[in-house]
């Protein structure tokens, strides 16, 4: 094997400690973190390629100004992962934390940012709310001042904030799982999981039966399918989320900009394309197709900020599942119905940017059969007990 | 009918002139900026995206990278297929200080330091150094510059076509497709990317008759088809709805039927240098030819395996140019021009030359000595991918056919055909065939035709399947030699070896592989690199094509202007005014933004409009709130089911205030529902969920088919203004005829009365806490009837009002506005909206929930709060208890009646009694608040009721 070799083929094996389903950032980082926790005997089975789903299409915006304490603090903890990511894993992910801006159109709005900026700083978090010169002068591109339908009146300022190089870090956390012991299968599709008396006991792939005392459900856009097989209804609702990059450009814009009221966010990659997205389609879909509607609607808001972009070229656009909770926050840890039945889904539109903390908190939570405090906050059991965890406001455009 | 567009220049007589990175180009009449270049001797047109190697034409055709320049400041225009206009400015891109001698090519010197992903293996140790080197790379990254000065002044505009076909391509097949469709009788659009109709034949008659072509002359002329050349269909999106780009205008056509007659991208052979310039496709080589009137100076080598390039070499040698060698692919010489050197069996190994093509390395290929050919050109032709692009966005399905070795496709979405080269027939007549039956096709779907024609089609599609497809080239298109700098990808500098390399250290899946080496990813979107790129990743995993799979191609076809996508400069976005709004703004007015509307936040001082409204009297629009009519027999059931609040026992003439909430129990919305007769209700919405509202009704009223319920948005048909404080009645009276009495109209009710001569919706009711009249007019008569009362108020001293002193006013009554006072967790319960939720009733939205809520208990509360002193905290100001956040504050101002500061918070449960105390948080000062039950003003409710 070449000492470059990332991860490799394996045949199944008949029996494992743990089956993770779903080879995006969630799955791929519990299945890294268990190993180092000792747990080796692991797959991970993806049905396409790793980084298929959300993990491989999402325009990879990372930051931790929420806007409730139980979030904050867990999203904080992811990015304090990531900022340790590139050394943790020796592979350049390329996290870029050039700062992020949302920015508020109306009173409404600013009052939200507010609010969020008074609690960030509440828990530490590098967060202020700040005037439009101040914004001018952070992005001297952007129409802060000129005529516009609905003038900028402040922005929430998050430093920390950036993106990062969304395939390496999928493909970086396959290559920690792969040499920590675990086997990541593609090609692998679950079709039914077998839970006699209870308990989860094998689940049944294309390529044969596994037997395993564990299950864990990483399968975002697609995770009322898996839970269907066990027969736990999710409270979420499965919606398209589109976006799309420019032809590569020199880079001049160094900041994640995001604004609700227009429904649109950018930022710039390091090769020089412009990534831009929006909200979740309003309506329920599994179509991975584009819209051109969406494409209309992004340029002709991305105009309003950036006037001189008009004979830019868009390059290419796609659509991505979300799996979309009533409070905009995850689903995570063991389910009360099935014993050795683990999800962590609801990963929305916000879900790429917690995957180390979701992986490194439910690999304590599978090795040591307790819920670590942190996770208490998301566990399903919230839904009947009433006790959301109101993120939309912070997680609806800005991812 | 043929529609040219606006970028078909019609350069004058004499040409024009434009710059190339500072040098002065002249253009002759018709040319390209390519074809002018060309002429000039400029081969070198930018460098290229890793490596800053120089790239010259290639494609010719709009689709490979290597002409991208900056035009006037607009980067990355593909100057072979844009004409130019006097005085234009082309610089290169990517380079510096030039093309010609660019510092950044030692990046070409350095690939092997550069290696396929370095970037992920290098530069994160130790971690500070990540943004040192990241700042780097963003000075060097990218292609175009952006021009930041683009005012953003071009004009764009969109027309929108409805049409029973739409046939994509005016070659061969695509102009025969929408010939025959039109003689069945169905109205079609054609389009072409093209000035001139006529495709791939225009520059390679082959071996047809050009009188083929005259069905393009018929066509032009053709009542039923209407046709766009310079125009590219750019996306087929779902149902039948194709994208197209002409110039600055978008063009959105709604077909029933599509034929996608896209023809073929030719295919690049991969060899050592093969992206010098110097090196062209074929095709491209006869477009500059017959199209741009150039000539190649210097000797040519062509290298082929198929016919085409024996007519391409019989072209050069008639127009007088020298063409060294042929090199055939195949083993016997497919063709034989006189005094044309042949090497049959042969092929390329390598270009050699430092900036151009100086020399083509010759092998046999079965193995043997290398001889090299001194030459300037090499132009090779080894076959045609189809252009599949559209029909695979469209939900196609492709195969790989391995005789063909092309992907083909095998299952056609509904509605969609393809006809051509697309679905690999090459010989003309073959195309032609092809492209009639297509046509025939999608007519035969529309159920045009006629038994005769259906019979000509049923013969067509017999003969075709019988036809031969005849492009098959030779094994590979890509040489055997181990050399480093064999391109398969030109937009990203990616190369054979980049490839193996990534397929060993485990990114062998297709769609890894692109997203690893990012082959595909750059501006051709793979239109140059697909075949090959997945005929090395089999060879080199030693698997059938057919299990390699292929890359996902999505739209856009071709990259498309933000501008164009947009439309309408400036910006088109919606922006909705009252009828009265003229009037408000005469008055001075201060609008603000809420939704699309403008709405009046204040006139002169808010105190001044409190205190007339609380005093004498003030009149407010109110137009923006939604309103909705709803009639027939089962509309008492609907808001019943709508609605936690009970509405079977609402008296007509009465009126109630209603909130609706969620299957979770979450507010929505809240407005007044008045029941105007035993099956008429009308009832009003907030302004900001005015869109949200109409939706949620007709989603439930689609669920609930068997009621039967008309509804009708009555938003911006209807004017509303409210008119309100302890005068408002004897402003009333004096312009209404009806009787507006305690007794006749007393709180809360609504009766149809004529206010000002017209006829109005009235309600009695009071959002501000005092005696008033909301009065709801056809939107036409808003001013008229509000200019009455402004009138009629005078010896009152009546005030316009604002949103502004609304909400003060509104904060004395504590009442509550839904998004603002409320969020996304707020459930009714919680809300402080109890006698509201009617648990008794059989079902409503939300039920289920609410009873579990009131079982488990409330956990926080909405409160009101009285604060002394005179520091108003920010509203979203937090609310503390023993250093951590438990609520916050909604709303807060001072309140005149109150004589305090007075607002509405989130609190727990634990510190909602009336007068707990709860700590303010406000720049770093903490404020000590009391609850209060009650609202701040009027708490026995007489003023409402007076
Ligand atoms: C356009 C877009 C933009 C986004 N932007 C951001 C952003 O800026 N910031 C952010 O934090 N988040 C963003 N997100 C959200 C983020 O991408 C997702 O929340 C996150 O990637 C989810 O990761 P995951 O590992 O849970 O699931 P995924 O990456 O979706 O992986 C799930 C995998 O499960 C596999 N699978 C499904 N069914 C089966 C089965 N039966 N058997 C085996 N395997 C199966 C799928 O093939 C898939 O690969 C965005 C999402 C989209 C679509």
């Amino acid at each position: 094997m070449p000492a470059s070799r990332m991860w490799r083929d394996h045949e199944l094996k008949e029996s494992y400690d743990v089956v993770i389903i779903g080879g995006g950032v969630h799955g791929l980082a519990t299945a890294y973190y268990l190993t180092k926790l000792g747990v080796k005997n692991i797959a991970i089975l993806e049905a396409k390629y790793i980084g298929f789903g959300g993990s491989g299409r999402n325009t990879a915006i990372i930051r931790s100004n929420y806007r409730t304490p139980e979030g904050i603090a867990f999203y904080d903890h992811s990015v304090k992962l990531y900022e340790q990511l590139a050394l943790d894993l020796d592979f350049n992910v390329m996290f870029s934390q050039h700062g992020h801006l949302t920015l508020a159109h109306n009173e409404r709005g600013v009052t939200g940012l507010r609010e969020r900026a008074h609690t960030n700083q509440l828990m530490g978090i590098d967060s202020r709310l700040i005037q439009p010169r101040e914004i001018q002068e952070l992005c001297p591109m952007m129409n802060v001042f000129g005529p516009q339908r609905y003038p900028i009146q402040a922005a929430l300022y998050h430093p920390p904030g950036g993106i990062i190089r969304h395939d390496a870090v999928v493909w970086a956390y396959a290559r920690g799982a792969d040499r920590g012991g675990a086997h990541v299968h593609q090609l692998t599709e679950v079709n039914d999981i077998e839970t006699p008396n209870g308990a989860v006991s094998a689940v049944v792939t294309n390529r044969g039966r596994i037997k395993t005392g564990i299950v864990l459900n990483a399968t975002a856009g697609y995770a009322s399918t898996i839970c269907d097989m066990v027969n736990i209804p999710l409270a979420l609702e499965t919606h398209p989320l589109q976006a799309f990059v420019s032809e590569a450009l020199k880079p001049w814009l160094h900041h994640v900009i995001v604004s609700s009221t227009l429904h649109i966010y950018i930022s710039q990659s390091d090769r020089g394309e412009l990534v831009s997205g929006a909200e979740v389609d309003d309506y329920l879909s599994y179509s991975l197709r584009g819209t051109l509607a969406f494409a209309e609607g992004g340029a002709t808001h991305l105009l309003e900020l950036f006037p001189f972009l008009a004979n830019v070229k868009m390059l290419r656009q796609w659509a991505g599942l979300c799996d979309m909770t009533p409070d905009y926050s995850p689903i995570m840890g063991p389910v009360d119905e099935i014993k050795g039945f683990y999800i962590t889904v609801g990963w929305g539109t916000y879900g790429f940017k917690a995957g180390p903390a979701s992986g490194h908190l439910m690999a304590q939570c599978i090795q040591s059969g307790k819920t670590p405090k942190m996770l208490e906050p998301f566990l399903n059991s919230r839904f009947l007990r009433d006790q959301l965890v109101g993120e939309k406001a912070a997680a609806s455009v800005s991812h | 009918m043929t529609d040219h567009g606006s970028t078909e220049g019609h350069s004058a007589g004499n040409g024009v002139q434009f710059t190339f990175d500072g040098q002065i180009v002249r253009a002759r009449p018709g040319q390209t900026f390519a074809g002018a270049l060309h002429d000039a001797g400029i081969h070198t047109l930018s460098r290229s995206f890793k490596y800053h190697r120089p790239r010259g034409l290639f494609c010719v055709t709009g689709r490979c990278p290597n002409c991208m320049c900056s035009v006037n400041g607009e980067p990355n225009v593909r100057v072979c297929t844009r004409k130019p206009a006097a005085g234009d400015v082309v610089k290169p891109q990517n380079a510096w200080p030039s093309v010609r001698f660019d510092i950044m090519s030692i990046f070409d010197k350095m690939h092997r330091l550069l290696p396929v992903g370095f970037y992920y293996k290098t530069m994160h140790k130790p971690r500070f150094m990540w943004p040192i080197f990241e700042s780097v790379i963003r000075r060097i990254a990218g292609l175009g510059e952006v021009d930041l000065s683009n005012g953003g002044s071009e004009q764009y505009d969109k027309l929108n076509l409805f049409t029973d076909v739409v046939v994509v391509g005016g070659g061969l097949a695509g102009l025969n497709a929408a010939y025959a469709a039109a003689e069945a009788g169905a109205d079609v659009i054609l389009i072409d990317d093209q000035p001139t109709l006529g495709g791939h034949v225009q520059h390679d008659p082959g071996s047809i008759d050009v009188h083929e072509l005259a069905v393009r002359y018929q066509i032009m002329a053709h009542p039923r088809i209407q046709t766009f050349v310079s125009s590219t269909a750019f996306g087929l999106y779902e149902e039948n709805y194709v994208a197209v780009q002409q110039g600055n205008r978008m063009i959105r056509i709604r077909a029933q039927q599509t034929v996608v007659a896209s023809g073929g991208w030719e295919r690049p052979y991969v060899f050592e240098n093969n992206d010098l310039p110097g090196v062209l496709l074929a095709s491209g080589a006869q477009r500059l030819l017959q199209q741009q009137g150039c000539k190649f100076d210097g000797p040519i080598v062509i290298v082929t395996d198929q016919p085409i390039g024996y007519r391409l070499a019989d072209q050069l040698k008639q127009k007088g140019m020298h063409v060294a060698a042929l090199v055939d692919l195949h083993d016997q010489p497919q063709g034989a021009i006189e005094g044309l050197r042949v090497l049959a069996g042969h092929t390329i190994q390598a270009a050699s030359g430092k900036s151009h093509v100086t020399g083509a390395a010759i092998v046999p290929t079965r193995g043997g000595t290398m001889q090299t050919i001194p030459c300037q050109w090499i132009i090779q032709a080894v076959g045609f991918t189809p252009a599949t692009s559209l029909l695979y966005q469209s939900g196609c399905k492709l195969k790989y056919n391995a005789d063909l070795d092309q992907h083909q496709v095998t299952e056609w979405a509904q509605g969609v055909h393809s006809a051509g080269a697309v679905n690999g027939y090459h010989e003309p007549l073959v195309c032609v065939k092809d492209g009639t039956r297509a046509g025939l096709a999608a007519a035969n779907a529309l159920g045009l035709l006629t038994t005769d024609l259906t019979k000509r089609l049923t013969q067509l599609e017999s003969e075709i399947s019988q036809s031969t497809r005849d492009c098959k080239p030779t094994a590979s298109y890509i040489s055997n030699s181990k050399d480093k700098k064999k391109f398969v990808c030109i937009c990203e500098d990616v190369t054979e070896k980049d490839l193996c390399d990534a397929i060993d250290e485990g990114y062998a899946n297709i769609e890894t592989l692109k997203r690893y080496s990012t082959i595909s990813m750059g501006p051709c979107q793979g239109k140059m690199c697909q075949s090959a790129s997945i005929a090395i990743c089999a060879r080199h995993k030693g698997i059938d094509i057919e299990a390699v799979g292929t890359t996902t191609s999505r739209p856009p076809e071709q990259p498309v202007p933000l501008g164009v996508l947009a439309g309408q400069a400036p910006h088109f976005s919606l922006i909705r005014r009252t009828a009265m709004h003229h009037w408000h703004e005469e008055a001075g007015a201060r609008f603000l933004d809420a939704g699309t509307w403008k709405r009046p936040e204040r006139y002169t001082d808010p105190h001044d409009e409190y205190q007339a409204v609380r005093k004498g009297v003030g009149l407010i629009d109110v137009s923006t709130l939604g309103k909705i009519e709803l009639r027939g027999p089962d509309v008492v059931k609907f808001l019943e089911f709508i609605y936690p609040n009970r509405f079977a026992n609402l008296a007509i003439g009465k009126v109630r205030y209603g909130a609706i909430c969620d299957e979770a129990g979450i507010l929505l919305d809240d407005g007044m529902i008045c029941r105007l007769d035993e099956e008429r209700f009308y009832l009003s919405t907030s302004t900001g969920n005015a869109d949200a509202i109409d939706s949620w009704f007709r989603w439930w009223l689609t669920a609930k088919p068997q009621w039967d319920i008309s509804m009708t948005n009555m938003s911006t048909a209807l004017s509303g203004m409210n008119l309100a404080g302890p005068h408002s009645r004897d402003v009333l009276r004096r312009v209404s005829t009806g009787d507006v009495s305690n007794e006749a109209l007393p709180y809360p009710s609504v009766k149809l009365l004529d206010v000002a001569g017209v006829p109005a919706i009235v309600l009695r009711i009071g959002f501000v806490g005092e005696l008033g009249f909301e009065i709801h007019v056809p939107s036409q008569y808003g001013l008229h009837v509000w200019n009455t009362l402004m009138e009629a108020g005078k010896d009152f001293d009546i005030k316009p009002f604002g949103v502004e002193a609304q909400r003060r006013l509104r904060l004395d009554k504590k009442h509550l506005l839904p998004g603002v006072d409320t969020d996304a967790l707020s459930n009714m319960y919680d809300a402080d909206l109890p006698w509201i939720v009617k648990l008794d009733k059989e079902d409503f939205i939300g039920r289920w929930s609410l009873n579990r809520i009131k079982e488990r208990g409330p956990k926080q509360k909405l409160i009101g709060f009285k604060l002394e002193g005179t520091t108003v905290p920010d509203e979203a100001s937090l609310i503390v208890k023993q250093g951590s956040l438990v609520g916050r504050v909604t709303s807060v101002r001072y309140s005149p009646a109150a004589g305090s500061i007075v607002g509405l918070a989130w609190v727990p449960i634990e510190s909602s009694k009336n007068g707990d105390i709860i700590d303010i948080r406000h720049a770093g000062q903490s404020l000590k608040a009391v609850v209060q039950d009650d609202p701040f003003y009027d708490v026995a409710g007489e003023r409402l009721n007076s």
